[in-house]
């Protein structure tokens, strides 16, 4: 009882700091473009408009799918990134958690897929097999990384890898050579999970109006939104503090309390910047063919490199 | 992923269905197109098997107006035929008015009139290097691009007053003068403008930018040839023409030294690239000599445009401009009363659009917005009518005579 009271108590907060991340990141995007940007909270009017606007479901569509999907999407991914924060405020470790976090992860990823190819549109279509290309690319070493982790801290759940970290005043990514690998191969696949340029190949706006998307609309799309903003939030959180929590570092206070949690909330705003919002203003977007091609060839043979480390205790 | 074969002749209408195909609309409304035309690209998988291209949805009839307008209203008109290359347009039409009426334009005017043109042509090759990027997913090189663009508008706004339609041609010279003060803000302007053209340049060497144009949307040069294509479409691949060389026009004859015409041979949506880019130094140079050269002299003839309009006799012929799309060809026949008995006009994209549909088949869904942007495509230029009878799946072009049938029906 008292952990699903938690999870609901981090529902808003989730929703509040993934948009607030994602109106920093659009920007710092724009000043990097030399333009103003939007206001940082332009993400929470985007989705306030968005939610009182008409919905539309079209007539080729499934609605029944159509219309749930959203929900399923935006649901899985706040829960994705609700469940660490969680663990990480209250230190209650959950056994197997980690595993659940991803698999919800990319549950709302395929959840926007299977909305996209619902629709009945053939940019839909495209959209939904350029996307199941990316998740084969970007899940694979995705979870391996973190299955190596989870190998070298001996537990599944969030909390122990944390606390361990803790314990040796060390960051995970520098106790280890495999845990260095891991950490490069799961900051690696940031970008493909989050559909960002140059690797938002599915959603390509030019190319193919937004894949998945491109008949949403209204109250559907600030759903998606969120959902995709939440788990980019989860992702980069993930990544602060599996394999970079700085909190260890200090002592008392800081590593320990609200402190710690606020700390860990800034590297992952650091993470988002250098993952999401860094390779989206330096490069132009990837052919499906090419980033299936880069993630076959450099993640996935350092996430092998990482478990097969591991497994020699290195 | 369904399209449907029906045969009609057989009563059951048997129904086959290949579901590896998918027919996907490309246009008229496309976030990479910024005007409508329309392909229906087959596709399997990511691979193009067939493109049908379809235009004619913003036909403006501009032909038919011109014929009813005298001719210094008809130079405002063709103006408005395109707002990247307007003063090609203008250039081109008073070029055909001043052939017919034997009226020769002071030097410093063809000059001017020359300056205007490669200040237009750095704009309209800037605004296509942004749209490429663009369309690549680059949206910092296309904010750049598009930032150092607005240097060039606010040199035409100082020069002309306006900063897209500039309405510097008139019959017998130009409107506006350069007054020594803007000579100087030019020469500023420009010495910024090379540097941040270098910069474009370096960054349109970034790999992920040359992993999407390499190789894509390849035209040949015997294709070139054969299709007859124009401009940076044709000089990419390899095809050596520019009007400004070959039948030089306003001050083109005597700068023929001051520049060169780029020519590539990678016949790819780079080359066509690159030879823009190329271009747009060229054209710095160019403006860089004008300025210096510069002859004094009146801007436009004594007589007001009026008189010297109602002096120019019927006649016909036919003028050429290299606009920054191509070569642009206009046909002009007077009536000797201030009027147009035909005016034709030729624009570059109308020439480059077929060879779309040989740059597209055989590519990926991904090359479909680089390859039509690498064109440049300038779709209101290059509108006619086509009815389309969707019941009896036939398409006849429908010319003016046809019009004024169904006008007099009613």
């Amino acid at each position: 009882m008292n952990t699903i009271m938690i999870l609901l108590l981090a529902f808003p907060v989730v929703f509040f700091l993934s948009l607030l991340f994602e109106g920093i990141d659009r920007k710092v995007h724009a000043r990097m473009q030399k333009r103003i940007g939007p206001p940082i909270i332009q993400p929470f009017y985007d989705f306030i408009k968005l939610f009182n606007k008409e919905r539309i479901v079209p007539v080729t569509a499934s609605s029944g799918i159509f219309t749930a999907i959203p929900i399923i999407a935006a649901a899985t991914s706040i829960l994705g990134a609700a469940i660490p924060l969680a663990s990480l405020i209250y230190k209650t470790d959950v056994g197997g958690d980690l595993i659940l976090v991803l698999y919800l992860l990319a549950m709302s990823s395929v959840m926007v897929m299977v909305g996209g190819s619902s629709s009945g549109n053939p940019y839909g279509a495209i959209g939904f097999s350029r996307k199941m290309t990316m998740l084969i690319a970007y899940e694979v070493p995705m979870l391996i990384s973190i299955v190596s982790v989870s190998l070298n801290c001996n537990s599944l759940a969030y909390y122990d890898v944390v606390s361990a970290q803790i314990m040796a005043k060390l960051l995970l990514a520098f106790t280890r050579p495999s845990m260095a690998v891991a950490a490069a191969t799961f900051l690696l696949c940031i970008p493909a999970a989050a559909d960002a340029v140059p690797l938002d190949i599915s959603e390509a706006k030019t190319e193919i109006i937004h894949g998945s998307l491109v008949e949403y609309g209204g109250p559907y799309l600030a759903l998606i939104k969120l959902a995709k903003a939440a788990s980019n939030f989860a992702l980069t959180l993930l990544a602060a503090t599996l394999f970079f929590y700085l909190p260890a570092l200090f002592d008392g206070y800081v590593s320990l309390g609200l402190g710690a949690v606020f700390l860990s909330l800034v590297i992952a705003l650091i993470f988002w910047l250098l993952t999401i919002t860094v390779p989206r203003t330096i490069f132009a977007r990837l052919k499906i063919g090419q980033a299936f091609k880069f993630y076959w060839l450099i993640p996935l043979p350092l996430s092998i490199l990482s478990m097969a480390l591991s497994t020699l205790g290195l | 992923m369904r399209m449907y074969m029906t045969n009609k002749s057989d009563d059951a209408k048997e129904i086959k269905v290949d579901y590896t195909r998918l027919r996907v609309p490309f246009g008229p409304v496309h976030p990479a197109l910024k005007e409508p035309i329309s392909f229906k690209v087959t596709v399997r998988k990511e691979e193009i098997l067939d493109v049908d291209i379809r235009l004619g949805h913003v036909h403006r009839g501009i032909e038919a107006l011109a014929e009813n307008r005298n001719l210094v209203q008809t130079i405002y008109l063709v103006e408005r035929i395109c707002g990247i290359c307007c003063h090609s347009h203008t250039t081109c039409f008073t070029q055909a008015l001043e052939e017919i009426g034997g009226i020769k334009p002071s030097e410093r005017a063809l000059y001017l009139r020359t300056l205007i043109f490669e200040l237009e042509r750095m704009h309209s090759h800037l605004l296509l290097l942004g749209l490429i990027a663009y369309d690549v997913g680059f949206d910092t090189l296309f904010m750049f691009t598009w930032h150092v663009r607005e240097s060039i508008l606010d040199l035409f706004e100082e020069i002309t007053g306006n900063r897209i339609h500039h309405a510097m041609n008139t019959i017998g010279g130009v409107r506006w003068d350069l007054t020594p003060h803007m000579i100087e803000k030019v020469n500023d302007s420009l010495k910024k403008i090379e540097k941040s053209v270098k910069y474009i340049h370096d960054v349109f060497q970034d790999k992920t930018v040359e992993k999407r144009l390499c190789k894509v949307g390849v035209l040949s040069y015997n294709e070139a040839r054969e299709l007859c294509i124009v401009g940076p479409s044709a000089r990419g691949s390899g095809v050596s023409m520019d009007v400004r060389r070959d039948y030089p026009y306003a001050a083109y004859g005597e700068l023929k030294n001051s520049f060169s015409v780029v020519l590539r041979d990678g016949a790819d949506a780079y080359a066509r690239t690159e030879v823009r880019i190329f271009e747009l130094f060229e054209s710095i140079n160019l403006i860089r000599t004008i300025l210096d050269e510069l002859p004094n002299g009146s801007i436009s003839m004594e007589e007001s445009v009026l008189k010297l309009m109602r002096k120019i006799p019927e006649g016909e012929t036919v003028s050429m401009v290299e606009a920054p799309r191509g070569e642009l060809l206009y046909f002009v026949k007077t009536n000797g009363k201030e009027g147009l008995w035909r005016l034709k006009v030729r624009t570059p994209t109308l020439a480059n659009i077929l060879s779309l549909k040989l740059m597209l088949i055989g590519g990926e869904i991904a090359d479909i917005p680089v390859t039509v942007a690498s064109i440049d495509p300038c779709i209101s230029c290059a509108n006619r009518i086509a009815v389309v009878d969707k019941d009896k799946e036939e398409t006849r072009v429908i010319d003016l005579e046809d019009l004024r049938r169904r006008g007099r029906k009613q």
